[in-house]
């Protein structure tokens, strides 16, 4: 990915008159760290970045712009905000859009082709992470880091995040302005953690998300991080009547991730944000994943693809599998 | 202690079709375990998947949602939307570890005291086997 380029096309897109500003990624403060950049001025364009590091799913800052009251007499500001997208991003806003979450006028994406993504956790882990910014590119089945003056060169499968060893839409699905050539999709790997979870006895199943669902803090991290739990009343935050009680035990916690989980069933398009951002590393990709492997091999239907498409919940085709009722 | 378990089920039965197949069962005096909780909802469409959990959570051994038969709703496409939900809600229980043998669906009508008798009876027979239910189940605290 050419960063000048990238950066030109910015500078660009933001001087137009129908673009509010433009979000795309930055350096973050210190080593592998990378902030979400929000660019309002052609010159700050300059700060922008495309690199392995860039894992934040932006289409996550689309429905958590904060709408202020307008003024009496004043028109609300109908320009556009302009996205950078991955291929999983591009997927999370295709969703949004056939969920009429967003509106199609008020987005304008960048597509940026992803060979895939590094796991900054996993990265940090082999690689430790020092004070001073590092640079990662991408380099055939290499990434190169750059770091402190040296160059190293980290075997790709070593450090790419889980949700790009299984990607199958690199590109991005939908996009007003490409940047660089299409990479091709290459899933290097079968789903085998979900497969490890399923092949458990029940009983292993269970003290298996025990241990996991008792860890968590219900920091809402999950919810908050993933580009399509927007709805502004969310069950889990609501009082009257308590979906689920606000005390952190396991029982609670189960019913809260079953509850977040059910609530992406046929809309999670595996971006991993969930999984990414968890405090107490629970693998909430694994549930997800899950559940968009059955609606896609049950019901034939895979989220954020078809602009044209259905939310999968809010539809049903009188030949929808049955044999599991009575 | 020789008693056998006796397994709580809570019951979601459509208003128009499973509650009336229910009520047939009773006033034809068919006999059928009488473990079962039944609430009446206006729809199988209106049961949220969260009432499930809340169910199990509150000590329930076992979850039976009926509604009418596909296309015979009352409002038209309800039991369609609940087939597919409730249907996930299944493989999402079974993959964080509940029996599947305690969560059940099933179409009655309100012709069919008898059949309501055998999905009673399988249901409550399941959740029997599958033993109490301990998983997730909220624990009181005793000060």
């Amino acid at each position: 990915m050419d960063l000048d380029k990238l950066r030109k096309t910015a500078a660009e897109v933001v001087s137009r008159d129908d673009v509010k500003y433009l979000i795309g990624w930055r350096p973050g403060s210190y080593g592998y760290r990378v902030a979400p950049g929000f660019v309002e001025e052609a010159s700050a364009a300059e700060t922008l970045i495309f690199s392995p590091l860039c894992t934040i799913n932006l289409a996550t800052y689309l429905t958590l712009t904060e709408k202020l009251p307008l003024p009496r007499g004043s028109a609300p500001d109908q320009r556009k905000v302009a996205l950078m997208v991955k291929g999983c991003d591009s997927r999370a806003v295709l969703q949004l859009l056939v969920e009429k979450g967003i509106r199609r006028d008020q987005v304008l994406l960048i597509g940026c082709p992803c060979p895939g993504v590094v796991d900054t956790a996993l990265l940090s882990l082999k690689y430790p992470e020092t004070e001073s910014p590092a640079d990662l590119k991408w380099n055939g089945d290499h990434f190169l880091l750059r770091q402190d003056g040296q160059e190293t060169a980290i075997p790709r499968l070593s450090v790419l995040a889980e949700k790009c060893r299984l990607c199958r839409y690199p590109n991005p699905v939908i996009s007003d302005i490409t940047l660089g050539e299409p990479v091709e999709a290459q899933l290097t790997a079968e789903d085998s953690a979900v497969a490890e979870v399923e092949a458990m006895e029940l009983g292993a199943r269970a003290a298996y998300w025990e241990e996991w669902f008792s860890r968590c803090l219900r920091c809402y991290a999950c919810r908050n991080s993933c580009p399509l739990c927007y709805c502004r009343d969310c069950v889990l935050d609501r009082l009257n009547p308590t979906w689920v009680n606000r005390a952190v035990n396991f029982s609670e916690n189960t019913a809260f991730h079953v509850a977040r989980a059910f609530h992406l069933v046929g809309r999670c398009i595996e971006c991993g944000e969930c999984e990414r951002v968890c405090p107490a590393n629970i693998p909430l990709g694994r549930l997800n994943r899950k559940l968009a492997r059955e609606v896609r091999e049950q019901y034939g239907h895979e989220p954020g693809i078809d602009p044209d498409g259905k939310p999968f919940q809010a539809g049903f085709k009188p030949d929808d599998p049955e044999e599991f009722i009575l | 202690m020789s008693q056998q378990f006796e397994p709580n089920i809570v019951a979601f039965l459509c208003n128009w079709c499973s509650y009336a197949g229910a009520d047939l069962a009773g006033t034809s005096r068919v006999r059928y375990p009488a473990n079962l909780q039944a609430i009446r909802v206006m729809c199988s469409g209106r049961v949220n998947p969260l009432y499930v959990m809340n169910a199990l959570q509150q000590g329930a051994d076992g979850v039976l949602i009926s509604g009418c038969h596909p296309g015979d709703c009352h409002y038209m496409e309800g039991n369609f939307h609940a087939r597919r939900r409730l249907g996930m809600l299944k493989e999402l229980l079974e993959f964080v570890g509940v029996d599947p043998r305690r969560f059940h669906m099933s179409w009655v009508s309100a012709s069919e005291g008898h059949k309501w008798k055998e999905v009673v009876e399988k249901t409550v027979e399941d959740a029997r086997a599958a033993g109490p239910f301990e998983g997730f189940r909220r624990r009181r605290i005793d000060w």
